[in-house]
């Protein structure tokens, strides 16, 4: 039997009175150690509200992360803050890093950018997001005369150093982020590369609880190479997805449903997540299932983005009321590729095939 | 073409309102920064006499005495002094008088609810509504302000409107939504946002421009910055803009930014009323990449409209000198193949640049432009 899990699958929004004092910051009218103190105080707010709604891991809800990569942009090398460019169909934008050198990070470039000691308080395990080297390595100004297969793959490994430090901090759930895996997939006869790519991630994910999370785009096609990923899951945002089309899933892996959708304020109905979560769950067999946002929940104002975390709640409330439990350790740790030949019959042909991890061309 | 000068520099529309009258509208008093800040514009850009009741009595810190009305009514005499002593060749108020491009037009309508903020980038917001109910309007919003800065100002004019589409875009959308049913997929999304667009086109967008029309104004730019969010919507931005200007005898262009402008393309074809469009490049124009290559499109249509040319970055500190500004409109110029064709503007409103830099900003442009005019001669 499948076991539920939630958890934040992005940023969350910032308060209004972050948003105020961010704003004030900016023109000068706020110290900074005063807005320092409040990202604290409000990371904490987010890590009470994760508590409280039950998830299984803490975050703090990522907000002093100007956009996915600005975290990284001043502490990796290789890399600087280029111009502003549309985050995907939003009304958001990101600062492109524009890429000067091969990417080489040590592992620390997100130590700062998270709120430790915030989350030290509470007893929960830590989750957090990363920028996935397939959506890094298509969205960046690549200024070197490396290939894209080249960059992600090297990202790949600026990413494992990071996995690696953030683990030995309490982390036990990295998620990946690759929406453009979504929006503009690789070809058939890029598949291979994208595996090798990921290949870095393998070993330093093992020990964790892993999830490629694609959003803003129908996944449905993709599945069969996304399960080949070397992580412990695959998230699909259900606003993008087709449902209907979902018809096979590795029985050793996580299936990751974004069941909120962020781009509008309307709220889900619970029974109707509950409804959706337990049909998918009897016709893929997953061997557990992670509840969260399909794209990220900051695209709403903090207090909409609130009422729709207690949908997800309820979802589940409903889900473990009709049979399902709702308890985060079993989360699929990414499964070696031993494991996965023994634990799936899905795609055997593929699994044997699986690459040995190499430098992508 | 007109005999127009080449090179007609123009400002997008927003401007960073001044301390003083952000200060003065929440009152009941100016502090000192923003009173020794009002006099040094006004010594500066000589936006109101110096013997002004009102400029006098807000010098004094006298805010209640002023009123909110009086207030406005300065923060847009100094938004049009300051476009046109920067040496601007069409103007507006910098949009003194509205919150901001989205949410004004919001609150002159019905059907919608403000929900809060959320970030547009870095420590940028907006705040948000969601339409809850049929959009409906309570008057036609932008005539008054038109009439101010028509009755005062000394250079040719263009009022800025925020498009049927944008207004769409960057509100979530219930009520049309709701009324789908089943799965809220991809297709139900665009349909809802298809009655959306189309509602606030026709019972808001139109009757605001007909009154603006028969008040005078003969220029019009609608702004579409959400145009490209959607490549698949640009059929909608068009119908949007076909629907909200249909029978109206202005000149209308089209201001759009931060997209892939292929993606517009050959949809904006249809979109017959728009004479120019103002886009901006400057932001992604670097020396490894060319930003302006985006106007071979109009050459590949075969589309002969006016082009307004991003020629200053709106999000950025740095003050482009007047050599880069004139070498980026002769490139223009090449592309398109015929610089009576280019119009001049930064990428997009300045109101995230401080009045100094935005001053500044302009004046390069001003001087850009003229440069560019002196070596076409």
């Amino acid at each position: 039997m499948e076991s539920v899990a939630l958890s934040l699958t992005g940023p969350f929004p910032r308060s209004e009175e972050l948003v105020q004092a961010t704003r004030e910051w900016d023109r000068g009218l706020r110290a900074e150690p005063e807005v320092q103190a409040l990202y604290q105080r409000e990371a904490r707010r987010i890590c009470e509200l994760e508590s409280a709604l039950g998830f299984g891991w803490v975050t703090g809800g990522f907000l002093s992360w100007q956009d996915l990569f600005r975290p990284f942009t001043g502490h990796v090398a290789g890399l600087r803050v280029g111009p502003l460019s549309r985050w995907f169909e939003t009304n958001t934008f990101f600062r492109r890093p524009i890429v000067e050198g091969p990417p080489a990070g040590d592992g620390g470039a997100l130590l700062g950018e998270l709120p430790l000691d915030v989350l030290r308080e509470f007893s929960k395990p830590r989750k957090v997001i990363l920028p996935g080297p397939y959506t890094f390595s298509g969205l960046v100004d690549n200024q070197t005369d490396l290939t894209r297969w080249e960059l992600a793959r090297l990202w790949s490994e600026v990413l494992a150093r990071e996995v690696e430090t953030l683990s030995r901090h309490g982390y036990q759930f990295f998620q990946l982020q690759e929406p453009l895996l979504v929006v503009d997939p690789p070809s058939r006869e890029e598949e291979g590369n994208l595996l090798q790519v990921y290949a870095p991630l393998a070993r330093p994910l093992a020990s964790a609880a892993s999830l490629v999370w694609t959003y803003f785009g129908d996944a449905s096609s993709l599945l069969p190479l996304l399960v080949r990923l070397p992580v412990g899951g695959v998230g699909l945002d259900l606003s993008d997805t087709d449902p209907i089309r979902l018809r096979e899933f590795p029985s050793g892996l996580t299936l990751g449903l974004g069941c909120l959708d962020p781009r509008t304020s309307l709220p889900e109905d619970p029974l109707d997540i509950a409804r959706l979560v337990r049909e998918l769950s009897e016709r893929l067999r997953p061997a557990s299932i992670h509840l969260g946002a399909g794209a990220p929940l900051d695209l709403l104002p903090w207090e909409p983005a609130r009422r729709k975390l207690e949908v997800l709640r309820d979802a589940s409330r409903i889900l473990q009321s009709t049979g399902r439990r709702a308890h985060r350790s079993s989360l699929r740790q990414a499964p070696t590729p031993q494991a996965s030949r023994r634990s799936s019959s899905f795609h055997p042909r593929r699994r044997r095939g699986r690459p040995t991890p190499r430098r992508a061309k | 073409m007109s005999g127009r000068r080449l090179f007609p520099t123009q400002e997008i529309g927003s401007l960073a309102k001044p301390r003083w009258l952000l200060e003065g509208l929440r009152g009941p008093a100016l502090s000192e920064a923003a009173r020794r800040e009002l006099q040094e514009w006004r010594d500066r850009i000589d936006f109101v006499p110096v013997h002004d009741a009102r400029y006098k009595k807000l010098l004094r810190g006298d805010v209640a005495e002023v009123g909110p009305r009086g207030i406005r009514d300065l923060g847009a005499l100094f938004g049009l002094r300051f476009l046109e002593s920067a040496g601007l060749d069409i103007v507006y108020d910098g949009e003194a008088r509205r919150i901001e491009m989205y949410e004004f037009p919001l609150r002159q309508m019905t059907g919608f609810r403000f929900l809060g903020h959320v970030r547009s980038f870095d420590n940028r917001y907006y705040r948000k509504a969601a339409c809850v109910e049929q959009v409906g309007l309570k008057a036609p919003y932008h005539t008054e302000e038109y009439e101010f800065v028509r009755t005062h100002a000394r250079r040719e004019i263009k009022v800025p409107v925020t498009g049927p589409y944008t207004l769409a875009d960057w509100s979530y959308n219930e009520y049309y939504l709701a009324r789908r049913p089943g799965w809220k997929g991809r297709r139900a999304r665009r349909e809802a946002q298809r009655d959306l667009i189309l509602d606030l086109a026709e019972k808001a967008l139109r009757p605001t421009l007909e009154d603006l029309v028969r008040a005078g104004a003969g220029l019009i730019q609608i702004d579409e910055p959400a145009a490209g969010t959607h490549p698949d919507e640009a059929d909608l931005v068009v119908e949007g803009f076909n629907r909200a200007t249909e029978g109206l005898s202005a000149k209308f262009v089209l201001h759009v930014c931060y997209s892939n402008y292929r993606s517009l393309f050959p949809a904006f074809l249809e979109m017959k009323r728009c004479q120019q469009f103002l886009w901006e490049f400057a932001n992604r124009d670097t020396p490894e990449e060319d930003g302006y290559a985006d106007l071979e499109i109009f050459r590949e249509y075969d589309d002969g409209r006016e082009v307004g040319v991003g020629v200053v970055d709106s999000h950025r500190d740095a003050i482009e000198p007047p050599e880069l500004v004139q070498r980026r409109l002769w490139h223009a110029a090449k592309i398109l193949g015929d610089p009576e064709r280019v119009y001049v503007n930064p990428d997009c409103g300045l109101r995230t640049r401080s009045l100094e830099v935005a001053y500044a900003k302009l004046g390069n442009m001003v001087r850009g432009a003229q440069m560019a005019r002196d070596r076409g001669r």
